[in-house]
């Protein structure tokens, strides 16, 4: 665009002369920056009223005599504009301060109105329970409100406090290794819950994965994801559908593009509202959905630690139509290599899965881990094809469970192939359940270890060689599932010789130490005589000499040692019936093993109590 | 046999003796009375022994079965077909737990026929444990379908080794378990006729047929036809696709026209139960309308004899009720037009039951009047489903209607006793807080109460076998499925108008106070209005059940004022901490106390007024 004269005459001041006569004022004279200044030629201004001419500037008038007056234009006219661009910069700074101190009067009455909330839930279960302190049931429903209710208030601060930190520049990012598998698994552990409350369908798919083993801040990038699915959710009616998606892109400078995409059903945002999104204390409001909790602050978080991170965010939406977040971020590659696991090539491994998309997923990782899969839908079809296996003597080295089958629960299979094909053969269990959840349900029924969803591929292959023991090739399955127990001691108490053989020699193939009593005085006398914590495992039979394993049992509980209420006692005995698993556990016995002993039974008791990870007590 | 398993066999054939209630043959109400009593301290005496019998001679013999010669193992296997032969049954739950024992030494051992054999008869042993828990949601009793499945399924895997396995009884137990596969409920009809179909085949080809002539391949042959043609005819889903209904057609050929024929032949009408298949079948397959079916019913119902009580007639005067009613269940506009003749039925149903004779052998009466308790369709003016399920109680169930009597009269009096200190204590139930007057508020309470002791334990008609013939402790697999009657209960009265208050103390009465224990997890305390009351059904169910001598439990009943100490230290826990504030105060346990007797004595009384005027068998 041309600059007028006006503003090509930038400050300079134009002067003309002009004559007071009887016809009315006229030009005598007009300098260049005059012409400049006005825009017009000198004989355009001679011949030009010189009020009409000098509209617009500034005019400073000097009287040389009675007759002439010396006109100093400015571009008074250019001042006037800086003032108007003052002005008009201070009513955008006070428009924006304005705004912003409504968006913080919104926060405040928000937050005011937030915390009132839990604050009153919390005052009035406590009163509650109070007035009904001697109603077990009722305090502990109040306690669990106020539970919730706490949770909630401590996010609300959390929230601001990361707001805070972040504006002010506190926050600095950690730089730590981590695994997407585990970052992925956690997210999925915490918003799975909150996603079935609602009756959410939350669907979590892994595209292409480039590097797993990364180097990040796994808490700022939980929170990242976590912050958005938990948008999605809140924002998705019940019952409405949130998919959440990883892949990875190759990067620059050792690095990869992890994108994270979040697409819901829910009720959308306004355009006008996706503006003002990352903005600090925005919530979207919809008559439909009468009371969304949380500070406001989520996004603008996310916006900040993404941008912290050097990635980018956007967000596609449409009202009533639901909402789609895509991150990307930049992530150093963890430049530790990792081994690839000892897999036992070219061996079969059973799937049971009843679903087509999960079964190919599983069955490409392991042929990409050098396996052959072999898949079976039906509890019926995968037990028919193991009995024919074993009967031919190719049984696979594993059986992988997955989360549907067509005729029944993964589970009541897991409990007969258990049976079927013995102690040593591995059963995996690929679910997406909290393990926590479905932990002793599954492996009273036989599973050896579970595999997460969202699946990935190490995951699924490491943990198939720990179970195969690095596998040689071809392995069959039958051998050294037991683990190591070496270091671990357990007593064994049992009359019958043969048992005493048979126990010893089962316990012994997993390395832990067996100390044998033939009855239960003798068991009483090796414990008492024992260092404290010498035994960490009893196994107790109950019909026997002298003293049987009730007494046993009761006399060791009351020895004067802190661990003889801590050691774990396991009945084993024929006596199945519900009354006899009752007295076992009323003499102190912590649970009950069957005769004749079921092997696997026994070594998932030793898997339970002894592992590293085993809860003790 | 050893002496101990012919006397276990003894004592539980006499037990079943004992406990049948017979008719009182001129006796009058206290002599009568005495020797029930009497009867009942033998029964309790004689599970003692047997509970003896089992933990000094069985148990120690399991302990220690893999040290046990061929010999022994051989008395083992005879001793449970005794107990169990398929036909016949004393003892299934026991049965089960010796042949698993028997299944875990062929698999140790490597014995292959013996394995084949042990999962034939465990698969057995299952089917018949599972086809006993009847009028329960698929999802309730598939864990034990599926346990016989997979024994089953097992078994037959070895069918690809047909020719190598040599000995006829091994084949023999191999095709078995394959036509077995098919038994039971399956998710869809289509399902079943699939493994049916499958079967046929293999029976029918002759390669099977050469390699093993010496199989009874005809009768197999006829059996699966027969399973294919019976089971089909009662399936809730009519999803079928053209094939299935050739298939189920050429059974009902083979299986119907035969029995049809040989009846017509001998000039005699065809069986009611065939007929009925016959006519239903057809309707599956959409031969045939359900108004035709419902008039071939109607035609068959009016047809039968009331005063045939052969297998068949008690099929056409009982079973036939309740096929009629669960086409009006399933399409409750049909009832208005038939609501009269819905009436009769029923009272001619009652009527039949009530001149039935009393012998021992009414068992199969009860399985067929059963049946209409599932299906019974309530109408206005007609019989009240609570008085139908009373009388079938009172007849078939007596220790259930005598218990169930008495917690009863004992929950009225203790909601006496609580409402005369807070009027207002079960307000939270929306049909009493709407009655305001004191003295009706008190009648309608304990009108409750009554009935709410009175079906809270219904759902044991569902698995009866369990209470009535099991003379000894159950085992955790048979514990398993009695604790199915509080869902079976539920699903009983919550359908019908008359007695849907009740369910939630069918439900709830074995729920723990504090939710930490107890079952089943469909019931919520917490959101239970009628949480109260089901509180004190649960405290009267258990002080009754501890009270009174049980077979189940070694005949020791506690003694009352044991029970209520017992009571009162679960507390906050198992009980309310509201109800066991009031066990404190003498004068309201001997209420109760007097209330228990009362009810049992009433309950007597109106048995033996039933029994007297009941027919010679």
């Amino acid at each position: 665009m041309g600059q007028t004269g006006r503003e090509a005459a930038g400050r300079g001041k134009g002067h003309l002369v002009i004559e007071l006569g009887g016809d009315g004022p006229r030009v005598l004279f007009a300098d260049g920056a005059a012409r400049a200044l006005t825009g017009l030629t000198l004989e355009q201004l001679l011949a030009a009223e010189p009020e009409q001419a000098a509209r617009g500037l500034t005019v400073e008038v000097e009287e040389l005599d009675a007759g002439h007056e010396l006109w100093v234009l400015d571009s008074g006219g250019g001042r006037q504009e800086e003032l108007t661009q003052v002005n008009a910069a201070l009513e955008a700074a006070l428009r924006e301060a304005e705004e912003a101190n409504q968006a913080k009067s919104r926060f405040l009455s928000n937050m005011s109105h937030d915390i009132r909330t839990p604050m009153n839930a919390i005052v009035g279960m406590t009163g509650i329970g109070l007035a009904h302190i001697d109603e077990k049931a009722r305090v502990q429903d109040c306690l669990n409100k106020i539970k919730t209710a706490s949770a909630h208030l401590m996010n609300l601060v959390n929230d601001v406090l990361d707001m805070s930190r972040i504006d002010s520049g506190r926050m600095t990012l950690s730089e730590e290794e981590l695994t997407l598998p585990d970052l992925i698994h956690d997210v999925a552990v915490m918003m799975r819950p909150q996603a079935a409350e609602k009756g959410q369908s939350l669907a979590l798919e892994i595209g292409e994965i480039l590097e797993e083993n990364l180097v990040g801040d796994p808490l700022r990038l939980r929170q990242i994801m976590v912050n958005i699915i938990n948008n999605a959710v809140k924002y998705t009616p019940d019952g409405g559908e949130i998919r959440v998606s990883f892949a990875q892109r190759p990067g620059e400078g050792g690095k990869v593009w992890l994108d994270f995409s979040c697409r819901d059903n829910g009720i959308g945002m306004s355009e006008e509202f996706l503006g003002r999104i990352f903005q600090p204390f925005e919530r979207v409001r919809n008559t439909t959905i009468s009371r969304i909790e949380g500070t406001g602050l989520g996004m603008s978080i996310v916006k900040r630690l993404v941008d912290n991170m050097g990635g980018v965010i956007s967000v596609e939406s449409a009202e009533g139509k639901g909402s789609l977040f895509l991150v990307s971020l930049p992530i150093p590659v963890s430049p530790q290599r990792r081994r690839g696991p000892a897999l036992p090539t070219g061996a079969a491994v059973l799937v049971a899965e009843g679903r087509d998309g999960p079964a190919g997923r599983i069955m490409e990782f392991l042929r990409q881990g050098g396996l052959e899969p072999v898949r079976m839908a039906s509890g019926l079809a995968a037990v028919t094809w193991l009995t024919e296996a074993q009967y031919e003597g190719r049984m696979p080295c594993a059986l992988l469970l997955g989360q549907e089958l067509a005729d029944m629960p993964v589970l009541d299979v897991a409990a007969h192939v258990r049976q079927l094909a013995g102690r040593g053969f591995p059963i995996l269990l690929v679910s997406e359940e909290d393990w926590a959840q479905v932990e002793y349900r599954a492996t009273r029924a036989g599973v050896n270890a579970f595999v997460p969803c969202p699946l990935f591929r190490s995951r699924l292959l490491d943990t198939l060689s720990a179970l195969t023991a690095g596998g040689g090739e071809g392995r069959q399955a039958g051998s050294g599932l037991e683990g190591d127990f070496s270091g671990h001691r357990v007593l064994l108490v049992e009359d019958n010789e043969l048992n005493q053989e048979i126990a010893t020699e089962l316990l012994s193939m997993t390395g832990v130490q067996v100390e044998v009593a033939d009855d239960g005085a003798q068991a009483v006398e090796l414990f008492r005589n024992s260092p404290e914590g010498w035994y960490e495992l009893v196994f107790m039979d109950i019909q026997m000499p002298v003293m049987d394993g009730y007494e046993a049992a009761r006399r060791i509980r009351s020895l004067p040692r802190t661990d003889a209420g801590r050691v774990w006692i396991v009945a084993m005995t024929a006596n199945a019936f519900v009354e006899d698993v009752r007295r076992s556990r009323q003499a102190g016995m912590d649970e009950h093993l069957s005769k004749p002993v079921d092997v696997d039974r026994l070594y998932e008791i030793l898997r339970r109590r002894l592992a590293p990870d085993a809860a003790q007590g | 046999m050893r002496p101990y398993q012919e006397e276990y066999i003894a004592n539980l054939r006499q037990v079943a003796a004992l406990v049948w209630r017979g008719r009182p043959d001129g006796m009058g109400f206290e002599e009568y009375a005495a020797q029930i009593r009497e009867n009942e301290a033998r029964a309790a005496q004689l599970t003692r022994r047997n509970m003896e019998l089992l933990r000094g001679e069985l148990f120690p013999m399991l302990d220690n079965l893999f040290d046990a010669g061929d010999g022994e193992l051989g008395e083992l296997e005879e001793f449970s077909l005794k107990l169990f032969n398929g036909r016949t049954e004393l003892d299934v739950g026991l049965f089960c737990q010796i042949r698993q024992a028997l299944l875990s030494v062929a698999r140790q051992k490597n014995d292959r026929a013996a394995m084949i054999r042990e999962l034939y008869w465990l698969g057995m042993g299952r089917n018949n444990m599972s086809s006993k828990l009847v009028g329960l949601e698929l999802v309730d009793v598939e864990k034990f379908i599926n346990r016989m499945r997979l024994c089953f399924t097992e078994a037959a895997a070895y069918l690809k080794f047909f020719d190598v396995i040599k000995d006829t009884e091994t084949r023999g137990y191999i095709v078995r378990s394959r036509a077995n596969i098919s038994l039971g409920q399956f998710k869809a009809p289509h399902e079943k006729i699939r493994r049916v179909k499958s079967t046929l085949q293999i029976l029918q080809d002759k390669g099977y047929q050469e390699l093993e002539p010496g199989l009874p391949w005809e009768r197999f042959i006829y059996l699966t036809h027969q399973n294919m043609a019976s089971s089909i005819s009662y399936s809730k889903e009519r999803v079928m696709t053209a094939q299935d209904m050739a298939d189920i057609m050429e059974s009902v050929y083979i299986v119907h026209h035969r029995q049809i024929r040989e009846a017509e032949e001998q000039g005699k009408q065809p069986p009611a139960k065939t007929m009925f298949s016959y006519y239903a079948i057809e309707y599956y397959c959409g031969i045939s309308g359900l108004d035709q079916l419902l008039g071939q019913l109607e035609e068959l119902l009016d047809a039968a004899d009331p005063e045939d009580y052969s297998p068949d007639g008690m099929y056409a005067m009982g079973s036939l009720p309740a096929f009629y009613s669960q086409y009006l269940q399933q399409y409750p506009e049909l009832v208005p037009p038939r609501r009269e003749y819905l009436q009769r039925l029923y009272r001619r149903t009652l009527d039949y039951m009530d001149a039935s004779p009393w012998d021992p052998g009414e068992g199969k009466l009860f399985l067929c009047l059963r049946q209409l308790a599932y299906t019974f369709v309530e109408t206005e003016g007609g019989i009240p489903y609570g008085e139908f399920l009373q009388k079938l109680l009172l007849r078939f169930a007596t220790e259930v209607y005598f218990h169930s009597q008495a917690v009863g009269e004992a929950a009225k009096e203790f909601c006496g006793v609580i409402l005369g200190e807070d009027p207002e204590f079960f307000d939270d139930i929306d049909f009493i807080r709407a009655v305001r007057d004191p003295g009706e508020k008190r009648r309608v309470v304990e009108d409750y109460a009554i009935g709410c002791g009175i079906f809270h334990d219904v759902g044991k008609i569902s698995v009866i076998e369990l209470y009535s013939r099991t003379a000894r402790q159950w085992f955790e697999e048979e514990e398993e499925m009695a604790r199915l009657h509080v869902v079976a209960g539920e699903a009983l009265l919550s359908p019908r108008p008359s007695t849907s208050r009740y369910a939630p103390a069918a439900l709830g009465h074995h729920a723990w106070y504090d939710g930490s224990r107890g079952y089943p997890d469909a019931y919520r305390r917490l959101e239970c209005p009628a949480r109260q009351i089901v509180d004190v059904i649960g405290l009267m169910d258990w002080l009754e059940a501890a009270t009174n001598a049980d077979r189940r439990y070694d005949g020791t009943g506690e003694s009352f004022e044991d029970a209520v100490k017992a009571a009162i230290g679960l507390e906050g826990k198992r009980f309310s901490p509201l109800l066991t504030a009031r066990l404190r105060d003498a004068a309201t346990v001997e209420r109760i106390r007097e209330a228990f007797a009362q009810g049992r004595g009433k309950a007597l009384q109106g048995m033996y007024d039933a029994a007297c005027q009941a027919p010679m068998g």
